[in-house]
């Protein structure tokens, strides 16, 4: 029995994941150059780099594969400290604008 | 008796053995570790760039100034980041099929990669310096710019050096048969969450600052 066909998907899988990473750097660079507003930029361009963060987080980092426990533990946890780290956009908007929130 | 313990019965003499609790989430100890450093690394990171991102919402006279030339280095530099992912996971992957001297090529092309990010960052830097911009002032707005600036890619930076240095220190380990393929696979996540931080960090602190 062999799994030679097992391993060549699995490389091209890596592959496949690989040319998605370039064509989504080359996205956000073709966005940042057509010079849209300051947060549809901001918005795109998080979008995007999300898209390819979980791209590496599950298939370079071979989350996708490890113990179901393991995904929900490790991204509930990063994600929820992650959003709670953004409670500052208040501040920020506070400073500058003198009320929590754009106007 | 706990349930982490067992009795053997051997040659009439019954002794406990201390038998270790299985790791949670079913992954070796180490790559455990890894994982836990890595989320914390990421709540730095977050910080740095949530912070950075304060302080540009923050400042009216925020400057934009990178030119193309700085965009084109940057994403040579982006490129060589995503090529190196994929060289370590294939690393790793012939780490897995005890192939050693496939991993071990694979990860010195890695290790080489990542010398060429170096040296484009730091030279990266030393136009900037040459431009004017410190830690404390540039020529184009507010002083805090430059704080902001040094201090997220050098962070990256220095993340970059010690996984260099944890390439050589593991990959020539591996090679010689000291360390395993799970070491080798703790260093290749190291590297991937590496780029994937620097995923974000081009947006934000570059792309998001192009001369208009």
């Amino acid at each position: 029995m062999t799994n030679a066909p097992q391993v060549q998907s699995a490389t091209g899988k890596y592959y496949v994941v690989y040319v998605c990473m370039l064509v989504i750097s080359a996205i956000e660079l073709l966005v940042a150059y057509r010079h849209p507003g300051a947060h549809e930029l901001l918005g795109a361009l998080l979008i995007l780099s999300f898209i390819g963060a979980a791209l590496g987080v599950l298939y370079f980092m071979g989350l996708a594969s490890e113990n179901r426990s393991a995904i929900i533990g490790f991204a509930v946890f990063t994600l929820f400290v992650l959003a709670a780290i953004n409670y500052s956009w208040t501040d920020s908007f506070r400073i500058l604008l003198g009320v929590p929130y754009a106007k | 008796m706990s349930h982490s313990e067992v009795v053997l019965e051997g040659s009439g003499h019954g002794h406990h053995v201390p038998v270790f609790e299985p790791s949670p989430f079913a992954v070796p100890a180490k790559k455990l570790a890894m994982w836990l450093f890595i989320i914390s690394d990421i709540m730095t990171f977050a910080g740095c760039l949530i912070a950075y991102g304060f302080l540009r919402n923050a400042q009216p006279d925020w400057p934009r100034p990178y030119q193309s030339s700085t965009i084109i280095s940057v994403m040579i530099m982006t490129f060589i980041m995503i090529t190196s992912s994929l060289t370590m996971v294939l690393a790793v992957r012939a780490a897995r099929a005890e192939r050693r001297d496939e991993a071990f090529r694979f990860t010195m092309i890695t290790l080489v990669m990542g010398l060429v990010f170096v040296a484009l960052h730091v030279r990266e830097w030393f136009s900037m310096i040459g431009q004017g911009v410190t830690f404390y002032k540039n020529p184009w707005g507010t002083g805090l710019f430059g704080g902001a600036y040094y201090s997220i890619t050098g962070i990256e930076l220095l993340h970059v050096i010690a996984a260099l240095i944890a390439f050589v220190i593991v990959g020539m380990g591996y090679k010689r048969g000291r360390y395993t393929a799970v070491d080798l696979e703790n260093c290749g996540l190291f590297w991937q969450f590496i780029n994937i931080v620097w995923m974000f960090v081009v947006p934000l602190v570059y792309l998001m600052n192009v001369a208009g």
